[in-house]
């Protein structure tokens, strides 16, 4: 962030954003307004309320809905998506650090045609790719065949693999779905790396390991938190990968928040769950943020 | 020969519709029309807008609850709903539904009398039925070699991992209170608790929940057996002999799916217009066509093939008298969703 004089630059030619500057940001101060306040706003009113006689609301204020959610029931189901989550980041990273620093890596040409192919998914509708997983994992699908007639390892592959509708089919999905989600900005912190760093280190004698540790973790972190953040987030709370792939045996918040508004017909609890739901979200971001902060004071006293 | 009769058929349906569209050009309006995904043929819709010069505006949900929520929390002016009967009956009981006028239905006398007055609707005051079904079991007949005749057997040790059930907590909380010997409306707190460990078991050995599209799994081999819509099992009939359906021993029940006008309803006129164009014999046959639930439609029937009549799943040979749904309230489908959710996810 150098260059760019804030509100409350010391660098005495900024000059002060007059109203000029505040009808730039209106669109997207509008914007915030209508869809991420207003939205909220309706969800805590509802997440107070109680459930009609027809599925519908009636305002109030009762802390009933936000009580269910200490059920262990919900608990429980909480913890599942967290662990889900979690996991879905960890293989993210481990497959997506090396790839991006693979990437970023090469020269201009290649690199161009490398990102190409992570992006190139994008354009195909996400429900569309995970119908094809589907395909893919079935029991007769193309996994199995392609399993079947290479032969290998065929007192393993006897019986064909149960993959699709199982636990192990969720958290593929997830990690398919995401990866791109941490390659893009490890890529972008990794691609601003000078090389001439880890000279540098390797001249004054750091091993792999510590030339790793030291100088290109700390130096791609923000990437990595990005990423991070961009995969666990909303990993938590999807729902379409576990009906379609996991076929809806293995439930995680999204499932049972979707379910209350579609099925269930209770939208205080529905609106509860998404309440506690964003808390976690935001929670989690500050942590990330301190941990990245406390990781750059570290440095610097160091 | 067939051919050449359905293409004068074609033209002559299409100088009928020039002609009415001029006729009926100055009556045009709309009809806000919410019914189930996947259960008004196109044509049907097409065919309606053709004769009359309204506008279909086709919004679709995949459960009855979902439509009761849209429709009551949007506060959205629908003209012409699509609920299950236990829906309906909690409509009408909450003042939710306009009267039927019966005048205006000059097709009505072709619905068969067993489809009419049921216990969600009385007087037959505030519904006309669309289609009909059951809930059955589905076996595929090439990979499952002993008899299926019942739950007991469906959810048998042996079968597990090889069952896709519908994604329904009440479907699935009835079977298992049939397995008990209870009557299919009987939720009271003992009977609840008395389900629990029998739908434990059963979601052991479930593969896959799905109420979208159960007969896709079945199609592709990735399960054997399934607790599917009558009419997703007549599709898969209709497909392959080899699956075969069964109406469970221990019980089963029909649903009723009704066209019903709601209260705040702005084109009222139109939406008996669309009514009375469904119940005709022609039109309600290709309903029957596209989607072959038991066809509630006496003139319809007469219109069907002896293959479409014949399928077990559109029309299961029983002499048992088939109960309904009834509305259970708020809290009974509460506990019914919170008991299916812990199962669940109690692996």
């Amino acid at each position: 962030m150098h260059g760019l004089p804030g509100a409350f630059s010391a660098n005495p030619h900024a000059r002060r954003p007059g109203a000029w500057g505040w009808w730039l940001l209106a669109p997207m101060l509008a914007w915030l307004l209508l869809f991420v306040v207003a939205p909220m706003g309706i969800l805590v009113a509802y997440s107070f309320g109680s459930r009609g006689m027809l599925g519908d609301v009636e305002f109030g204020f009762s802390w009933d809905s936000y009580a269910r959610i200490a059920d262990p029931i919900y608990l429980r189901i909480f913890a599942r998506s967290i662990g889900y989550a979690a996991l879905t980041t960890a293989l993210c990273v481990l497959i997506g650090f090396p790839a991006a620093w693979f990437i970023a890596r090469r020269g201009p040409g290649w690199r161009e045609r490398l990102l190409l192919l992570v992006m190139i998914p994008f354009w195909t509708s996400f429900l569309i790719r995970t119908y094809a997983w589907i395909a893919i994992l079935r029991s007769e699908g193309l996994l199995n065949a392609v399993l079947k007639s290479s032969g290998a390892v065929p007192h393993v592959f006897a019986e064909p693999l149960e993959l699709l509708y199982t636990p192990a089919a969720v958290v593929i999905g997830l990690v398919y779905v995401y990866l791109p989600f941490v390659i893009l900005p490890v890529y972008a912190s990794a691609e601003k790396l000078d090389g001439v760093l880890i000279e540098a280190a390797h001249d004054l004698g750091a091993g792999p390991l510590r030339v790793f540790r030291e100088v290109i973790l700390p130096l791609t972190w923000p990437g990595v938190a990005a990423g991070m953040m961009l995969v666990f987030v909303p990993a938590i709370g999807m729902f379409a990968i576990t009906d379609l792939l996991g076929g809806a045996r293995v439930s995680m918040i999204g499932n049972v928040i979707q379910n209350q508004f579609t099925k269930a017909l209770n939208f205080p609890f529905g609106a509860a769950l998404g309440v506690v739901f964003t808390l976690l979200f935001v929670v989690s971001f500050a942590l990330l943020q301190w941990l990245g902060r406390r990781k750059d004071e570290t440095a610097k006293a160091r | 020969m067939k051919t050449r009769s359905k293409l004068l058929l074609l033209g002559l349906a299409a100088l009928c519709a020039v002609g009415s569209a001029f006729a009926q050009a100055k009556k045009r309006g709309e009809l806000n029309l919410f019914a189930w995904s996947e259960y008004i043929p196109q044509a049907v819709l097409d065919g309606f807008t053709r004769e009359t010069g309204i506008k279909v505006n086709y919004e679709t949900y995949s459960s009855g609850e979902e439509m009761l929520a849209k429709m009551m929390a949007r506060r959205a002016r629908f003209d012409l709903i699509q609920p299950p009967d236990y829906i309906a009956e909690a409509l009408i009981k909450n003042g939710q539904l306009t009267p039927i006028d019966r005048e205006k239905l000059k097709n009505f006398g072709n619905l068969l009398p067993e489809f009419l007055n049921m216990p969600h609707d009385p007087e037959q005051q505030f519904t006309v039925p669309y289609m009909v079904g059951t809930v059955g079991i589905v076996v595929n007949t090439e990979k499952v070699k002993e008899p299926v005749r019942g739950y007991a057997d469906l959810f048998a040790p042996k079968h597990a991992g090889r069952i896709v059930v519908v994604d329904d907590g009440r479907e699935l909380a009835t079977a298992a209170l049939y397995t008990l010997g209870k009557g299919l409306n009987d939720f009271s707190k003992e009977n609840l608790a008395a389900i629990r460990p029998v739908l434990a078991e059963w979601f052991k050995r479930v593969k896959l929940f799905d109420s979208d599209s159960p007969k896709t799994a079945l199609l592709n081999g990735d399960v054997d057996l399934g607790l599917v819509w009558g009419g997703e099992a007549a599709l898969l009939w209709k497909e392959n002999k080899k699956f075969e359906y069964v109406l469970p021993a221990e019980g089963a029940h029909l649903f009723v799916d009704l066209l019903a006008i709601p209260r705040r309803a702005r084109n009222v006129e139109n939406a008996h217009l669309f009514i009375d164009y469904i119940l005709r014999p022609e039109v309600s046959k290709l309903i029957s066509d596209d989607f072959p639930y038991t066809n509630p439609n006496g003139a319809a029937r007469k219109l069907l093939s002896p293959e479409q009549l014949a399928n077990p799943a559109s029309y299961p040979k029983t002499d048992r008298k088939l109960d309904t749904f009834r509305y259970l309230g708020e809290d009974v489908a509460e506990a019914i969703d919170k008991l299916v959710t812990d199962l669940k996810n109690a692996r």
